[in-house]
């Protein structure tokens, strides 16, 4: 019996393509990058593959799991599912953009501090998402954080010891706010 | 007690801030100069000989510098039987086995070039059930089982397709039935499951072509013992291979043993030096790594009419997939506890671990234990319920204690179950109305519990170094892979401890097998337990050392001397401490450097034998858990859903608390989502139908209920500080508690996972039509039967 093995999944390869490079403006981690980039090329492969920066992390490629959640205009989106034709103009901050200066952003520390990361491969995304959640809402309950967080999939902490860092997390930047309208 | 000042402390995880910040490197991560991308052609039928293999077409495409197949690549390895080819060789097994694999300048390319090749297959007869696979007569998946090269635990069964027959032979089961007044017999299914780590699996190597020497960066849980079967399949010695481990993201036993590391290798060899990465996506991962064994168990038990046991016999399919992987030992280690934490005069106990035409099977986290539990401890509330008993009380008159000689022959001490059972059950309430004494309509509550006693791989060997340097710097050289489970935290604070050093002091290097010294492996939640020992051995010699050269100093003897806080002084004398870092530049210049080395094994440990089952000393120590819930099931959907969970466990020594209740968490989401809704499903023509996150269902935040963990200590006489080992108990009896709950609501009981809605649907619409007997209050006192 013939049998071709698996369809191609894409036309070509790079070469016969003819891909046309875009030229992007894009702001990343609060500085301004101008880019060439393959148009149907995903925002994840971009910053992982073409710039480097892996702390966005690939568990699906399909929008499925949330690691590789960053925030867009800042609000959170999967990596994996928006193309780099689309960032002209993208105001974009990943897990490399969160510290503050050389401090870890509270949402950081808390997850540090209560146990949120064991293998840690979920925790990028999950920190994303947990700094868009805290911005729109400060003081979120359990079930909103739960919520918030059920695209981002984790294995290994049964979710318990990321909600504490969540509310922990919320805590320490309505302290930090407080003390600040103090200062 | 002495006082401790790091162990027993929730210190903060060390590896956390890296973790936090992205800056951790996992093995998906890794990007190494000049690397080809890897890209592989699976097969798409589940038992085919291969007629034809053509490659032109994708060796002439732009940008490919290798495309690989079997013939390129003749070589088999394997745990325990060498029966697994690096791509596969005349035969497909299985559907995704990878047939073919082609190296190039990017991954698009690579994958262009795997479409154009093209493979001829002639179908075979496939088995998709371990039990259908064995029926004598069946075709041979293995043709040449009998001259693969096997390891010496290696009992071939009776019957076809099978790998390896466990048998723990106690007693005379038959004259035990025969002495009983009830005999039970059920059947219990549990299907495969994905591990599903968050990261894929990949792997890159590299071969150098002057010196041969074979480098392969994985996030592999045993990089030492994959050494050891690399350097056996490809015929090399040992030193001309080398393995270094990036951080794992999560793998819960599917990233151990060789995965991709076949393919980057075959590729490797073709690409003159350069390195390659070979990445599977998460469908490859899916279906071309592991899964866990499908089992299906048949348990029958003999019990007095007081309540004691009498005989138990129970018979294992273990559902291997294609190839041993580690079906052998999964089989042996998931068989032997098969019949539960129990004293029982007669026992008999069949596990076949079988080869069908489905994925590989291999190490999932507790080795076997969760599925037979899941027999177990449901069957133990059916008898307790037939005899009219309280299934706490019935446990209560049979568990092990300490002391017991177990039906394998082993005396036991340190035994913390029946404190977990009582602790278990309190907490949840057990005996008591629920909390929801009035549901709505339509709604019943129950509650229900299980224990399990997991054994650890015994005898292992764990061997470790401590180095301080003239800074007081402590570096740990230790083989344990941080595979998320803190090892790095837990064997910090050892050594903080035994050196009174702060723990930002100590740090642990990086796994790399050409510079760390030998562990067995991060399996069968061992490191704790041995690694400890190791560490805790290695941070004396290196203690005794500063001591010497302080006493030197001090002119004093090292009686006198005391440490703390990384300084050693004289007791009851003014003069002033000297640090670490002083002794060492004082006695050994600058340039000093203090070393001490550790290895542990558990010398008694003696593995079970093969035609009985028994050993004196099976395991190193044992861990005991007993997990209950409380569930509400709704009639009209038959969704099941947690009210609460509770998790006694008996840890020994919790060296850090909130990392045990951590672990327990972990576990129990696991043990949940395996009970309400994780299976893969396999069709008719062995292809994996949801290998996407978005069909298989994973826990989420919002699929857990209110757990509540409980650390029960029973000290380890052998254990650093009385420790035991933790990372898989966690989800052994979580699904067994559930389905006692559900069982509890409903009066009917479900013999196989997961319980879906479906499933319990059905179930309640049965017993509405004919109520099964197991609902009946009255003991029924049968006679035995036979076994199947």
């Amino acid at each position: 019996m013939q049998c071709v093995a698996v369809p191609a999944i894409f036309p070509g390869w790079p070469g016969e393509r003819g891909d046309i490079n875009k030229k992007i403006r894009i702001t990343l981690n609060g500085q301004e990058r101008i880019l060439e980039v393959v148009p149907y090329r995903l925002l994840l492969d971009l910053l992982r593959d073409e710039m480097g920066m892996t702390g966005t992390k690939e568990g699906c490629g399909t929008g499925d799991c949330g690691a590789c959640t960053v925030l867009l205009h800042g609000k959170p989106v999967n990596s994996c599912l928006v193309f780099s034709g689309e960032l002209d103009g993208a105001d974009i901050v990943t897990i490399e953009g969160l510290k503050i200066g050389p401090e870890l952003h509270p949402v950081q520390d808390a997850f540090r501090q209560d146990g949120g990361a064991q293998c840690g491969y979920c925790t990028p995304g999950m920190l994303m998402m947990t700094t868009a959640l805290l911005r729109e809402n400060e003081q979120p309950t359990e079930e909103e954080i739960r919520f918030a967080l059920s695209g981002n999939l984790c294995r290994c902490t049964g979710y318990a010891k990321i909600i504490q860092a969540v509310q922990r997390a919320a805590e320490m930047m309505r302290e930090k706010k407080i003390t600040e309208a103090k200062g | 007690m002495e006082k401790l000042s790091f162990v027993g402390k929730s210190i903060t995880r060390v590896d956390a801030e890296e973790k936090v910040t992205g800056s951790a490197i996992y093995g998906y991560d890794l990007v190494l100069p000049d690397m080809l991308y890897g890209k592989v052609l699976f097969s798409t039928r589940p038992h085919a000989i291969i007629k034809r293999i053509d490659t032109e077409k994708a060796r002439r495409l732009p940008g490919v510098h290798a495309v690989v197949t079997g013939k390129d690549a003749p070589w088999t390895h394997g745990e325990t039987i060498k029966d697994m080819p690096f791509l596969a060789q005349g035969k497909v097994r299985f559907v995704g086995e990878p047939v073919a694999a082609v190296a190039a300048v990017d991954e698009d390319t690579a994958q262009a070039a795997v479409a154009l090749i093209e493979v001829e297959y002639e179908d075979c007869p496939a088995y998709f059930s371990p039990e259908e696979a064995c029926n004598p007569g069946a075709v041979l998946i293995h043709e040449d089982y009998d001259s693969y090269r096997k390891s010496d635990i290696i009992v071939p069964g009776p019957l076809p397709n099978i790998l390896e027959h466990f048998k723990l032979r106690t007693g005379n089961v038959e004259a035990g039935f025969r002495e009983s007044d009830l005999v039970l017999e059920q059947r219990y299914v549990v299907p495969a499951i994905g591990h599903a780590a968050l990261e894929p699996h990949s792997a890159h190597a590299q071969v150098d072509p002057e010196s041969g020497k074979v480098t392969v960066w994985v996030a592999n849980d045993a990089p030492f013992r994959v050494l050891h079967e690399t350097a056996e399949a490809l015929g090399l010695p040992k030193e001309k291979i080398r393995f270094i481990n990036p951080y794992q993201g999560g793998g819960f036993g599917s990233k151990g043993a060789m995965k991709v590391e076949t393919i980057a290798i075959a590729l490797a060899y073709q690409t003159n030096g350069r390195p390659v990465r070979v990445k599977f996506n998460r469908a490859e991962t899916f279906v071309s790594t592991i899964t866990r064994h499908e089992a299906i168990v048949y348990i029958k038990s003999g019990v007095k009419r007081d309540g004691t046991l009498v005989a138990r016999q129970v018979r294992i399919y273990w559902g291997a997939g294609a190839y041993a992987e580690k079906s052998p030992t999964v089989c042996i280690k998931g068989s032997h506890p098969s019949p539960g934490p129990y004293r029982i005069p007669h026992v008999q106990v069949d596990g076949y671990a079988v080869y069908t035409n489905k994925p590989l099977a291999g190490a999932f986290r507790g080795y076997g234990v969760p599925q037979t539990a899941w027999a177990c401890e449901q069957h133990m509330d059916e008898l307790a319920q037939r005899l009219g008993m309280d299934a706490l009380d019935f446990r209560l008159k049979n568990v092990f204690v300490d002391g017991d000689l177990s039906y394998w022959g082993e005396r036991l001490q340190s035994v913390g179950l029946k404190e977990t059972l009582l602790k278990a059950t309190e907490a949840i309430g057990w005996g008591k109305k629920t909390g929801q004494s009035n549901p709505p309509k339509g709604i019943r509550i129950g509650k229900g519990f299980a224990c399990i006693a997991k054994p650890t791989r015994t005898p292992t060997t764990s061997t470790a170094a401590v180095k301080i340097d003239s800074r007081g710097d402590v570096m740990i050289l230790a083989g344990t892979v941080e595979i998320g489970q803190g090892c790095t935290t837990i064997l910090s604070q050892i050594a903080a401890e035994e050196l009174q050093v702060p723990i930002d002091k100590v740090r642990m290097h990086s796994l790399d097998t050409d510079l760390i010294p030998f562990d067995a492996s991060t399996t069968s939640s061992r490191s704790t337990y041995h690694m400890g020992n190791a560490v805790k051995r290695a941070a004396v010699k290196a203690r005794d050392q500063i001591t010497e050269m302080a006493a030197s100093l001090f002119d004093t003897s090292k009686e006198n001397l005391e440490l703390s806080n990384g300084k050693v002084r004289v007791k009851d004398r003014r003069e002033p401490a000297l640090s670490f870092g002083e002794v060492i530049c004082q006695k050994l210049g600058s340039d000093g450097v203090v070393a001490g080395d550790g290895a542990y094994t558990f010398e008694m440990g003696k593995d079970v034998d093969p035609q009985t089952g028994h050993s004196e000393h099976a395991s190193a120590f044992y861990m005991y858990a007993t997990q209950a819930a409380e569930v509400a099931v709704d009639e009209e959907t038959g969704r099941v859903r947690l009210i609460r969970m509770v998790a006694a466990h008996d840890v020994g020594k919790a060296i850090n608390p909130l990392n045990c209740v951590a672990q327990i968490e972990g576990g129990l989401a696991m043990g949940i989502g395996a009970a309400l809704h994780e299976e893969l499903v396999i069709d008719d023509h062995g292809r994996v139908k949801n290998p996407s996150f978005l069909d298989y269902h994973l826990v989420t935040s919002l699929d857990l209920p209110k757990m509540e963990t409980i650390i029960v200590e029973c000290p380890d006489p052998n254990g650093p500080y009385g420790a035991k080992g933790l990372g898989e108990p966690g989800l052994a009896p979580t699904p067994a508690a559930i389905g006692n709950a559900v069982a509890n609501a409903l009066g009917t009981r479900i013999y196989e996972l997961p319980l879906s809605p479906e499933r319990v649907y059905w179930a309640i619409q049965t017993s509405k039509k004919n109520p099964s007997p197991s609902v009946s209050a009255e003991p029924v006192v049968s006679n035995p039967t036979s076994f199947r």
